[in-house]
């Protein structure tokens, strides 16, 4: 298969949340040596874009959002191992450390940016819900993030999301770290009060605002 | 033979309660701890929020146990007490109620997911929701309220647990997102679908909570009317949660924005009324006086 009769069927196997066949169209590419960088930019990532879109327009809910993230993880597993090979950095949006804050254990919301965020391109650090706020800020130094993205459900506890700002400006770290934050309770105006860089309302708005923050960075 | 509480819904709407979670909150339950625990650890603060509800004039409350479910106490390490848990939740509402008012044994979703997008199958929920209405059930609830349901499969999966271990009425509440194509769970159910499909697993009333504002709960209820005979339930949030510069969170619709929207909810169709986030009894007593005046 050519390149233009490939791109089409890696887009078509991610609207449609087909795995196997996302992987198996990745395996294609690798074996015909093409440039894979041009595969997961012009095959690939118009997919995940069309499900965004499709996602704002009502057609497709969250199981359509999680098979689709699903496949994009599949074509990954095929395509980043080979550019690692080739010395080639797969992840150009960057790293990002994602969580559900401390005390709170509601992970549905943030499993789903950070599937989303990886489909999208870049490379997701998940430390899970109910994360200590210290471990965000170690693990994002650790691993060189540019970002953090924090989720929390509760009213009682997206007030640790405000938290870590305070944490990171008392370890001098503000201005290293982009913060996102999202859950059902909080809102752009809650981003602003608390000095967040950013706010999405959903995994696909979530992920245009990390690309948006990614490139102004 | 027809229950006492569907029996009452005939003559006039009933009120159920509000919140409950941020009510335990503001008696101290910290952060991060399962409400559930309280009912055992501090009975009195429960008994006194479901006493509160009462007094402003709740027909119906709903027991403090909304994540009791094996899999969900699972994430507090408390899930072999969910039997205990579910049982003491239903005796301190049921000690609350002064005769002729009814307990609702509250049952939240898992927070897992159904196959494939998640680790359960059907069998997996409805094992959990059999083992918590049993204690419910046992703890002497009047009916099972499974509410806040997102996914129509766990919500049936739900109603086939409760089934499988008491022969008490089912409501089913679900959470329903105002999107410009109109009404849908998370998962891209209609309120219509949801409802058919739960009045023929035999639920004995349907309706929506959470999410949806005052304002917008009357045009979900009338979604839900077309589709099914059963008595609707409307347990609207107080608008959004806004948080104030000193950490403290409210919501945005005050008391009386809110229940300005009463009427037309009860007009649409709803037969049992109640609060959801950002409700409290101050929330219930103005409705009651509300709903007393509408005929159902």
């Amino acid at each position: 298969m050519t390149e233009s009769e490939l791109y089409p069927r890696m887009s078509e196997a991610i609207v449609a949340g087909d795995r196997a066949a996302a992987a198996a169209l990745a395996r294609d590419a690798v074996r015909q040596g093409l440039d894979l960088l041009e595969v997961v930019d012009k095959g690939y990532v118009p997919g995940i874009q069309k499900v965004g879109v499709l996602w704002e327009q009502g057609e497709y809910f969250l199981p359509e959002l999680i098979s689709s993230a699903e496949a994009m993880k599949a074509a990954m597993a095929v395509i980043d191992p080979e550019l690692t090979k080739r010395n080639l950095g797969s992840r150009p949006g960057g790293r990002v450390v994602i969580g559900t804050v401390e005390g709170d254990i509601h992970d549905i919301g943030k499993n789903l940016v950070a599937s989303m965020l990886q489909a999208g391109g870049f490379d997701v650090h998940d430390l899970g819900a109910d994360v200590k706020l210290e471990r965000f800020i170690d693990k994002a130094e650790e691993v060189g993030a540019g970002m953090i993205c924090l989720s929390a459900l509760l009213t009682t506890t997206m007030t640790n999301q405000r938290r870590l700002i305070g944490m990171l400006r008392d370890r001098g770290l503000r201005g290293k770290y982009k913060v996102l934050v999202g859950g059902a309770p909080a809102s752009r105006k809650w981003a602003e009060e608390i000095g967040a860089d950013g706010y999405a309302e959903n995994a696909v708005a979530a992920v245009k605002l990390a690309k948006s923050l990614a490139a102004g960075a | 033979m027809t229950h006492p509480l569907l029996e009452l819904a005939e003559r006039r709407t009933v009120l159920l309660d509000g919140a409950m979670g941020t009510m335990l909150m503001a008696r101290g339950l910290a952060v991060g701890m399962a409400p559930e625990i309280w009912n055992v650890e501090r009975p009195d603060l429960v008994r006194e929020v479901h006493a509160a509800y009462f007094a402003a004039g709740a027909d119906v409350v709903s027991t403090n146990s909304f994540g009791g479910t094996p899999l969900k106490l699972a994430a507090h390490g408390l899930e072999g007490r969910a039997y205990e848990l579910n049982h003491a939740a239903a005796r301190l509402a049921r000690e609350a109620a002064p005769p002729g008012r009814f307990v609702a044994g509250s049952v939240g979703p898992t927070g897992k997911f159904l196959r494939p997008h998640g680790p359960c199958s059907e069998q997996d929920l409805e094992a959990a929701f059999a083992d918590q209405v049993r204690g419910l059930a046992a703890g002497g609830v009047d009916l099972v309220l499974i509410e806040t349901q997102y996914d129509l499969r766990e919500a049936l999966a739900a109603v086939r647990g409760a089934r499988s271990v008491a022969s008490l009425p089912i409501f089913v509440t679900m959470t329903f997102n105002d999107t410009p194509r109109g009404f849908f769970t998370l998962m891209g159910d209609t309120p219509a679908r949801a409802a058919g499909e739960l009045e023929r697993a035999g639920a004995a009333a349907f309706g929506a909570n959470c999410t949806l504002a005052a304002d917008r709960m009357a045009a979900c209820v009338r979604a839900c009317r077309g589709a099914i005979g059963l008595p609707l339930v409307a347990q609207a949030n107080a608008g959004r949660p806004v948080a104030g510069e000193d950490g403290r969170v409210t919501y945005s619709q005050t008391l009386e924005d809110y229940v300005r929207h009463v009427p037309d909810i009860v007009r649409a169709g709803a037969s049992f009324v109640g609060g959801c986030c950002g409700t409290d009894p101050s929330f219930i007593r103005a409705m009651a006086g509300i709903v007393g005046k509408e005929a159902p």
